[in-house]
C-alpha cells in the first residue's frame, strides 16, 4: 500500500480505475469535471481498458451507463448539482431496473442562485430515488467508500445503485495524503463484474423495463425496499471484510466521543473532520461534546444511529441543505422520526450552503448552544447558524417605476 | 499544527503551488498536509488564495485557514486589489514575499509580521524557466523559512512537473532558497 | 405618454429585490485577466499583419500607414501571447503587468 497525494476527484477516479470500470459515459460539470477528464485521459492512454462514450447531457450519461450496465459490464458515470437534477428521471430507471452503478456525486448547490460550491441539496433532493447514499468525510473515505460501494451495490442481496457523495471543493479539490491499495488486493475484493439479474443480450433476448400494471408495481417497489433494508447488514458485513483486507475501519455511523457526551451533533460530509477537531478542543476545556458522523444516509441507519444517540437528552443536527418548506432539514427530519419515542430535544441547524465554510467557530457555537439548552440556560437556538445580518436587505436595484 | 495561506493572482499557479507544497510535506517529510483551495469566480489576473494545514498527525480540519502562521504572497501588487493579506495574523506570523524591491518590502512592514522573507521569484522564474510564473521559485523561498527542506520541495516539483520542466522549476526553487533574505 | 415617462424617471429609486440580480458587471473587460502584455518593437516590425490574423480575441489592428502600426486594445487583450509566438519577425515580446494601470 502506497501513500499518494490525491484530491477527492482523483481518489474517485483511482477507485473507479481499481474497480476496472468497462464503460464510462460522463458529462463534465464543475466541480466534477476533473473526474470526467481524468477518466478520459486514462482511457486515451490505454491505462484503463474501457469504452468512453461522449454524451451531450447528464440525462444521456446515466441512460448510457444504465443500459451498458444491463449488457453485463461495470458501467460508470459521475456528476454534480444541476447535472444530478437532470439525471433525476434516469436515477429511478437505474434503481428500478436494479443496475448497480456506483456514481460519485460531487455535492454542489442547485441553481438558482447560481453557485459552483458545496452543499448537500443536490443529493438530498434525490434521496428517495432508490439509490444508496454514502457521504465522505475526507479524501481517503472517497476512495474507500467507492470501493466498498461496488461490493455492496453489486451484492445479490442488494442490486441497487449507489451515490458516493463528496463535498464540492472541500473534498473534490482538497489535496490529502491518501493510502492507495494495490490493484491485486482490489481485484480480490471486488472481482470482475458478473450480471446477476436482468440483461440485454441479442443471443438470449428479454424485454427490460416493460410497462408494469398495478397488480405488480407495488411488489416490485417492495423488492427495492427489501433490498434497501437488506443493504445495511450487507454494508456492515463488507465493512468488516474491508477492514481485514485493507486495514481501515469504515463506519455506517461513527460515534466520536459520544459515549459520555452531554450533547451530540449529527452531521455528514467533510464538516465531520472539523467537528471532530472541535470536539477534541472543547473536551480539553472540560466540555463533554460528541459527534455522530452519518456515513450512510440511504438506507437511513436506524439501528446504528439509535445506538449512538441512546440516552442523549440534547441533540443537534447539522443539515448542509435548506430543506425548504420542511419542518427542518432532511437529516433532522430522519433523526427526529428515529428518536420520536425517546425523551430528547433535537435541534435543527442549517448552514454551509453554496460553499459557505463550516468553520470551527460555527461548530463551537452550535455545541455551546446545545450545552446551554441542556443546562436550561437557553430555549431557542440559531436555526440558520451562519446567516448574515439583514438577509432580506441583500440586494438593491434602481427601478424605473 | 501550522496553518498557511498562499495568496496570488489567477494564472500564477497558486493552487498548483499549494498542491506541490503539500506533496513535499506529505510524501517527503513524513508529515500530513491538506490543501483547501478557495475557488472563486476564477480567471487569470484575479486574486486567489489557498489554505494549507500541516501537522505531524492526520489533519482533521476541513475548513479554510483564518489565522495563518505563514503567509506567502506570490504577487506584491495583490494588496492594491482590496486584499488584506494580514487578515487573522498573530504576533508570530511570518510573511514570504515575492519581491526584491526594498520599497515594496517597506510597504508590507505596516502589517506587523514578525519576520519577512523576500526574494524576486518572478525574475528567478524568468531566468530559469523563461516565463514569469513564480510558483516554483516561491516554494524555494518558503523552504528558506525552515518549515521544510529544499530537497523535499525539489523532489515534489520534479514529481509534479515531470523531468524536463521539473528540473528547471526545481533550479528556480533552489536559486530562490539560496537568495531569500530576511527582514 | 411623455408625461407618464417623465413621471417615471422622476421616481427613479433604489428598490429592494429578492434573489440574484446584478446591474454592474465587474469583469466585463477581459483585459483585467492579463498577467503579461505584448509589446512591439516598431523598428523591426514588417507590418505583415500576422498578429492581427492570429489574435483569438480580435483586439489587434495593423495600420500600414502609421509608424506605430500595431494597435492593441488592452481593455480586452487577455495576454495569451499567441501574437508573440506567431510574429515572423520576432518583433513582439511579453512583458509582465505590474501594479494597477
Amino acid at each position: 500500500m502506497v501513500f499518494k497525494m490525491l484530491d477527492g476527484n482523483e481518489a474517485a477516479v483511482e477507485a473507479m480505475k481499481l474497480a476496472r470500470v468497462q464503460v464510462i459515459s460522463a458529462y463534465p460539470i464543475t466541480p466534477q469535471s476533473s473526474i470526467s477528464e481524468k477518466l478520459s485521459d486514462l482511457v486515451a492512454a490505454g491505462e484503463l481498458k474501457a469504452e468512453y462514450v461522449r454524451v451531450e447531457s447528464e440525462h444521456t450519461a446515466l441512460s448510457v451507463a444504465t443500459t451498458a450496465g444491463l449488457t453485463g459490464v461495470r458501467a460508470a458515470t459521475a456528476t454534480a448539482s444541476n447535472g444530478l437534477a437532470l439525471m433525476h428521471e434516469i436515477l429511478s430507471m437505474t434503481s428500478g431496473n436494479r443496475v448497480p452503478i456506483v456514481m460519485p456525486v460531487v455535492n454542489r448547490g442547485v441553481a438558482a442562485p447560481w453557485t459552483l460550491w458545496c452543499e448537500h441539496g443536490d443529493a438530498m433532493a434525490q434521496r428517495d430515488m432508490g439509490w444508496l447514499q454514502f457521504y465522505c468525510q475526507n479524501v481517503q473515505e472517497v476512495l474507500d467508500l467507492t470501493l466498498l460501494a461496488y461490493r455492496v451495490a453489486e451484492d445479490e442481496r442488494v442490486l441497487t445503485p449507489a451515490m458516493v457523495c463528496l463535498d464540492g471543493f472541500f473534498l473534490s479539490h482538497s489535496m490529502q495524503k491518501t493510502q492507495v491499495p494495490e490493484q491485486r488486493l482490489v481485484d480480490d475484493f471486488i472481482g470482475p463484474y458478473i450480471r446477476k439479474n436482468t440483461y440485454i443480450d441479442p443471443d438470449d433476448p428479454m424485454f427490460c423495463c416493460d410497462l408494469t400494471g398495478s397488480d405488480e408495481f407495488t411488489e416490485m417497489r417492495y423488492q427495492q425496499k427489501y433490498a434497501m433494508d437488506n443493504s445495511i447488514d450487507v454494508i456492515e458485513e463488507i465493512e468488516n471484510e474491508f477492514e481485514i483486507r485493507f486495514g481501515r475501519k469504515l463506519h455506517i455511523v461513527e460515534g466520536y466521543k459520544t459515549e459520555d457526551a452531554d450533547v451530540v451533533l449529527v452531521a455528514l460530509g467533510s464538516m465531520c473532520g472539523t467537528a471532530k477537531y472541535v470536539v477534541d478542543k472543547m473536551r480539553q476545556e472540560g466540555k463533554k461534546v460528541g459527534l455522530a458522523k452519518v456515513t450512510v444516509f440511504r438506507p437511513f441507519p436506524v439501528k446504528q444511529l439509535k445506538e449512538v444517540l441512546k440516552g442523549k437528552k440534547v441533540i443537534g443536527v447539522f443539515d448542509r441543505s435548506a430543506g425548504l418548506g420542511g419542518q427542518g432539514g432532511p437529516v433532522w427530519s430522519e433523526t427526529s422520526a428515529l428518536m420520536m419515542n425517546e425523551n430528547c430535544d433535537i435541534r435543527n441547524y442549517v448552514g454551509g450552503l453554496g460553499g459557505r465554510d463550516v468553520t470551527i467557530d460555527n461548530i463551537e457555537k452550535i455545541y455551546n448552544e446545545l450545552l446551554e439548552i441542556k443546562e436550561g440556560k437557553r430555549t431557542v437556538h440559531t436555526e440558520w447558524i451562519d446567516l448574515k445580518e439583514n438577509p432580506m436587505e441583500l440586494r438593491q436595484v434602481t427601478k424605473n417605476v | 499544527m501550522i496553518s498557511i495561506k498562499f495568496y496570488g493572482l489567477g494564472g500564477q499557479g497558486v493552487v498548483t503551488a499549494g498542491k506541490i507544497f503539500s506533496e513535499a510535506i506529505s510524501l517527503y517529510e513524513d508529515k500530513y498536509a491538506i490543501t483547501v483551495p478557495a475557488y472563486g469566480h476564477e480567471r487569470r489576473g484575479a486574486p486567489v488564495n489557498t489554505s494549507i494545514i500541516v501537522d505531524e498527525k492526520p489533519v482533521l480540519i476541513n475548513s479554510f485557514v483564518y489565522h495563518p502562521d505563514i503567509v506567502l504572497v506570490m504577487d506584491s501588487t495583490i494588496i492594491d486589489k482590496d486584499i488584506d493579506i494580514s487578515q487573522g495574523i498573530h504576533e508570530n506570523s511570518i510573511l514570504v514575499l515575492n519581491t526584491e524591491d526594498v520599497n515594496v518590502v517597506n510597504t508590507y512592514k505596516k502589517y506587523n509580521f514578525k519576520e519577512i522573507y523576500y526574494v524576486d521569484g518572478t525574475q528567478i522564474a524568468l531566468n530559469n524557466i523563461g516565463r514569469g510564473i513564480p510558483n516554483g521559485s516561491m516554494l524555494g523561498a518558503i523552504a528558506g523559512t525552515g518549515l521544510l527542506t529544499i530537497e523535499s520541495i525539489e523532489k515534489a516539483i520534479i514529481e509534479s512537473f515531470g523531468e524536463k520542466a521539473g528540473e528547471k522549476n526545481a533550479k528556480a526553487a533552489r536559486e530562490a532558497f539560496e537568495r531569500v533574505k530576511k527582514m | 405618454m411623455q408625461k407618464q415617462q417623465e413621471k417615471h424617471s422622476k421616481e427613479l429609486k433604489k428598490c429592494r429585490v429578492l434573489g440574484p440580480v446584478a446591474t454592474i458587471f465587474a469583469s466585463s473587460t477581459t483585459g483585467s485577466w492579463r498577467l503579461e502584455r505584448p509589446v512591439i518593437d516598431y523598428e523591426k516590425c514588417i507590418k505583415c499583419g500576422t498578429c492581427e490574423r492570429f489574435c483569438p480575441t480580435n483586439v489587434i489592428d495593423v495600420y500600414k500607414d502609421r509608424a506605430e502600426c500595431v494597435v492593441i486594445n488592452y481593455d480586452y487583450c487577455k495576454g495569451c501571447g499567441i501574437c508573440v509566438n506567431e510574429c515572423p519577425s520576432k518583433c513582439m515580446k511579453m512583458i509582465p503587468e505590474r501594479g494597477e494601470e
